[in-house]
């Protein structure tokens, strides 16, 4: 609060405007008028939003041939999977742009079920599928996640079954038959010399298995596996299972104690990546789709690696699983249902897109009848020349059902936090076998269950909706 | 003697703290710079610079092409350009509103002057998330998402920028000096103009800056009110590049890199007008 | 008083005025008023009364949420606003060479956009990759795989949100330390007074009423946390470890589509600031008493 400036100091700085002033006016105006006048990029009809990298690769061939043939063209948009999910709730819950065709994947899909079954923002295909045959064609358990209150919802990309994948250099190496493996305890039990300490660091040379206590994808898989579930049939929580507590206090006995056979090698990171290419950790459990990100981000390990049947978890037990999944839906908000409706079909039932897909992505198609094209009999020179696509569907019919509950992603990780807290258990009080950890694994069972039956019960859309 | 020599030993010792500090601060941004520069394969081979066999550094096995194809195919011109745009036009818009009213509020009498500024500054304490939601709402209700009116409006208003402005005016614009403009004839806009602003001209460069900084790095508003990917800014472009490209680590540091460095730039010209209108509410009290 | 003169400040502020009550003091009130109701986004909403706050106290995400933001604020205000204090203290010296270069490194990173320091830091935390684990493997032998983002995630974000306030802070001490008057420290050297009783006496009284406002910001600014965690802890991923007040209100009013609740957790966020504005002023009243 000095003096008041005189009043030709006030004039002076009349002239003068603040050179911030200037520069922050200019750049408002020339970044308003090249934003302005910049070209539009001319829309196509069909608008179609997915948040694969792998997805838009296969694709564009099939697109491009489209937008050729056909007047309704397509423009393909890739997002982040945060970002399409973010953007396809807030489009179905406040009528924002959306595009006419939405790939969703499984992780996202039961978020858009969550409200009354009117505000579900893709098209109920219930009876279409039914009505062009296109049910009785796609394997089964490939719908259940799209399924809500007894509506289908999205048209199946794929089945996403799960096989175990090794390094068989090493295990070979070694002098380990796994042919004759069939349970996971059987598996850990051969995989035992792996794990020497060759360097004398006091800690193992290699890890079995990619897998840590808060792996909430590889958790569910394995869970699923066992025959274990998060919702009965009717969608209410079945957490704290007997089954689902010694699956869990396995696992949990499977990461800690001095003993421990599993690391933590994160996918989709670079560190992740390091470690298997590294043989830090041997074998990982691999979903059809994720032999395509291995081969693309960890191409040196090509003639290195071998997949076979997951170890059951009893004997005679399933020999497989399932990790993720998509769902092409057309969107309420489409002015031209008809149109989006035929690019759906087109790209996901010809047998075109079924080969391009295991070619480009080694995804197995849900269309039961392309399953016996060539193209699944190849040997795969990644995985040492194996007959991969043959031994993906030969599982692929036994894969778990799951349902689309909109609080699966909520159980999901409740009982990922079960896990870790159990876990933590296991090293809190050096407790590591599945008999010693199995009372506190019902406990946290038993609260992750509390947790999502609150919040289930808390939703008054989804009571209204029933 | 022993005294000035414990002076110097003591400032090199201050000199020694605050060199290691500041290559700890630039440390990252060096990494960040670097890495953007180099391929993967070295990026995971050196930590820094790559060295060539001689153990100098190999330049040449520096490489544009994230920068290329950050511009090039994943469209981050578009992303900037946006950027640019939505934090100097809500610069701009924040800072009139904000002059305007702070002025008002400082040198008039008028009804109503104690509750607007009471409803101004309880405002100042409420967190911007918390209004989040609402402002969700109501963009929804005025059909403004996924515009970019819906960034620039909600961000126009803020209540410490009349705060600024308020206290800006009562010591910098004299009521002499309005009383003298009266008499001359000149309109009270015209005053304001042309007498005012002027005179609020630290303020004005300090607010411009403070807004078109927040702007430009508010992540949470794009994320949530836009659509469109043609409408991204940088911040909400590099959360997408992060989901789509998470392996590719080059192109995520030069995605980052080039999100930094303008407003760096931008700070660097002005810095010291900065520093001093941030520090003036905290110290004058 | 003309009629110009008597319009004009209603002119003046009328934009905004249309902007603060369409995008803060209308917001505000609906927010309270949200709060009491189940939304499934914009278009759908219920009455619910206070079943959100009742919800909110047996809701164990939410405490998990005020644990880790507490932990959060506590680190920060602890950690980061001595060491700002401290690099103010060194560099408080006039004439010093150098001093405007330190200031403006010391204080770019705050510049330098949460987001992109979320996205810089996920990267230099990395296991095997990173830059923090392989210099500290190449100077000390540190384990490469160190699990910073999962098993010592508090820790990181603290360190993150260090690298990039300590110098805006600073700059507050820094304007603050302008305050102290010279002849109280010419006067205490001439009592023979130590640098330690120097800084108790002389020093800390003048700086109080900037270091409780700082205090105050970093608190503030700690409650508000959001980017750091959302991008280095998977918030996207929903990890338990990314929970903070602001990531968890998103996550309900955003991804779940709740509203309402989201909005009961906002308000619980505003009354925690609230009290600490009170108590602020309360402490920079006291101080100024004392003086």
């Amino acid at each position: 609060m000095s003096a008041a400036p005189t009043r030709t100091r006030g004039i002076s700085r009349l002239e003068a405007m603040s050179s911030g002033a200037i520069v922050m006016i200019a750049l408002a105006l020339i970044s308003g008028a090249v934003l302005a006048f910049a070209p539009q990029r001319e829309k196509k009809p069909v608008q179609f939003w997915t948040f694969a990298r792998m997805h838009t690769l296969m694709y564009a061939p099939l697109i491009e041939q489209w937008n050729q043939e056909r007047p309704e063209g397509v423009d393909m948009t890739l997002f982040s999977q945060a970002a399409l999910e973010r953007r396809m709730m807030s489009a179905f819950m406040s009528q924002t742009a959306v595009a006419d065709l939405i790939e969703v994947e499984r992780a996202n899909a039961g978020r858009a079920f969550a409200g009354p079954l009117d505000a579900v923002g893709v098209v109920d295909l219930t009876d279409r599928l039914a009505s062009e045959g296109l049910l009785d064609q796609i394997n089964l358990p490939s719908f259940s996640p799209w399924t809500s209150r007894g509506r289908i919802f999205g048209l199946p990309h794929d089945v996403h079954p799960v096989l175990l994948v090794y390094r068989a250099d090493i295990v070979e190496a070694a002098g380990i038959d796994l042919s004759t493996v069939e349970t996971w305890s059987d598996f850990f039990t051969a995989m035992r010399p792996v794990m020497a300490d060759t360097n004398n660091d006091a800690s193992p040379d290699r890890f079995i298995l990619s897998l840590w206590d808060s792996h909430a994808d590889a958790i569910e898989c394995l869970l699923l596996q066992s025959g274990g579930r998060y919702f009965d049939d009717a969608g209410r929580p079945d957490i704290n299972s007997e089954r689902n507590a010694l699956t869990i206090a396995t696992m949990a006995s499977w990461m800690s104690g001095p003993d421990a056979v599993t690391y933590d090698a994160m996918p989709f990171t670079a560190s992740g990546n390091r470690l298997k290419v590294d043989g830090y950790v041997v074998a990982d459990l691999m979903p059809d789709w994720m032999c395509n990100i291995w081969k693309n981000e960890m191409p040196q390990l090509a003639g290195k690696l071998k997949v076979m049947p997951l170890p059951a978890w009893e004997k005679g037990g399933r020999r497989t699983s399932v990790w993720g999944g998509t769902m092409l839906g057309v969107t309420k908000a489409t002015p031209n249902f008809d149109a989006a409706w035929e690019v759906a079909k087109h790209l996901y039932t010809s047998d075109q897109l079924a080969r391009e897909l295991y070619k480009t992505g080694d995804i197995i198609t849900p269309f039961r009848a392309h399953w016996s094209d060539p193209v699944f009999a190849e040997p795969d020179p990644y995985f040492c020349n194996q007959r991969k696509g043959l031994l993906y569907i030969e599982q692929a019919p036994n894969v778990p059902l799951r349902p689309s509950s909109p609080y699966n992603t909520l159980a999901r990780d409740s009982v990922r936090d079960a896990v870790s807290d159990l876990a933590a258990f296991a090293r809190r009080t050096k407790a590591y076998t599945p008999d010693a950890l199995l009372p506190e694994a019902k406990r946290l069972l038993a609260l992750a269950h509390t947790r999502v039956a609150n919040e289930l019960d808390r939703n008054i859309f989804l009571r209204e909706g029933q | 003697m022993t005294s000035r020599r414990r002076q110097a030993i003591s400032a090199s010792l201050i000199h020694a703290l605050l060199l290691s500090t500041a290559v700890l601060i630039l440390a990252p941004l060096a990494w960040l710079l670097i890495s953007s520069l180099k391929t993967n394969e070295d990026f995971f081979s050196w930590i820094f610079l790559p060295l060539s066999d001689s153990g100098a550094p190999a330049w040449d096995r520096l490489t544009l092409r994230h920068f290329a194809r950050l511009f090039g195919d994943l469209g981050f011109g578009r992303a900037m350009l946006n950027s640019v745009f939505l934090a100097s036009a809500t610069a701009v818009v924040a800072t009139l509103c904000c002059a305007m009213g702070g002025f008002a509020l400082a040198r008039y009498a008028f009804k109503g002057k104690t509750l607007i500024t009471v409803l101004v500054l309880s405002v100042l304490i409420v967190p911007a998330t918390l209004l989040l939601a609402p402002t969700y709402q109501i963009l929804y209700r005025l059909h403004l998402l996924d515009s970019f009116a819906a960034i620039i409006l909600p961000a126009a208003a803020p209540a410490f920028g009349i705060f600024l402005f308020r206290q800006a005016s009562l010591s910098a614009v004299p009521v002499q000096l309005m009383e003298a403009a009266r008499i001359d004839g000149a309109s009270e806009l015209r005053m304001f103009f042309s007498i005012a602003l002027p005179l609020l001209r630290p303020m004005v460069g300090t607010f411009l800056l403070i807004t078109f900084l927040g702007t430009w790095n508010n992540f949470l508003m794009p994320q949530v009110v836009l659509q469109q990917p043609d409408k991204f800014p940088l911040a909400t472009a590099i959360a997408q590049l992060r989901g789509v490209y998470y392996q590719d680590y080059g192109l995520l540091m030069a995605g980052t890199l080039v999100s930094v460095i303008p407003v760096l730039a931008l700070f660097l010209m002005l810095q010291r007008e900065f520093i001093s209108g941030l520090t003036a509410g905290a110290v004058k009290g | 008083m003309t009629l110009s003169t008597r319009a004009a400040p209603y002119i003046l502020l009328a934009p905004f005025l249309t902007l603060f009550v369409l995008f803060a003091a209308y917001p505000i009130a609906q927010s309270l008023f949200l709060s009491f109701q189940q939304t499934y986004g914009p278009g759908h909403a219920r009455w619910v009364g206070v079943s959100n706050y009742l919800w909110l106290v047996r809701d164990p995400m939410f405490w998990v949420s005020v644990r880790n933001t507490t932990l959060f604020t506590l680190g920060s205000v602890f950690i980061q606003l001595p060491l700002s204090l401290a690099l103010a203290l060194l560099l408080n010296r006039e004439n010093m060479r150098g001093r405007t270069i330190y200031r403006v490194i010391f204080f770019a990173p705050s510049l330098v956009g949460i987001i992109f320091v979320a996205m810089m830091f996920s990267l230099i935390f990395e296991k095997r990759t990173g830059l923090l684990n392989r210099v500290l493997h190449a100077a000390f032998g540190w384990d490469l795989d160190f699990p910073w983002l999962f098993d010592y995630s508090m820790p990181a974000l603290i360190l993150a949100a260090l690298w990039m306030f300590v110098g805006f802070n600073m700059v507050y001490f820094l304007a603050a330390l302008q305050n102290v008057r010279k002849e109280l420290i010419e006067a205490s050297i001439i009592d023979g007074a130590g640098p330690i009783a120097r800084f108790r006496h002389v020093i800390v009284p003048a700086i109080i009423p900037v270091a409780s406002f700082v205090t105050l910001l970093s608190i503030v600014g700690s409650f508000q946390l959001f980017e750091l965690p959302w991008v280095m802890l998977r918030g996207e991923q929903h990890d338990v470890r990314s929970y903070t007040l602001v990531v968890y209100l998103y996550n309900r009013g955003f991804e779940i589509g709740d509203l309402g609740y989201a909005s009961a957790v906002g308000w619980v966020l505003a009354t925690i600031l609230m009290l600490m504005a009170v108590l602020q002023r309360f402490v920079s009243r006291t101080a100024e008493d004392l003086e």
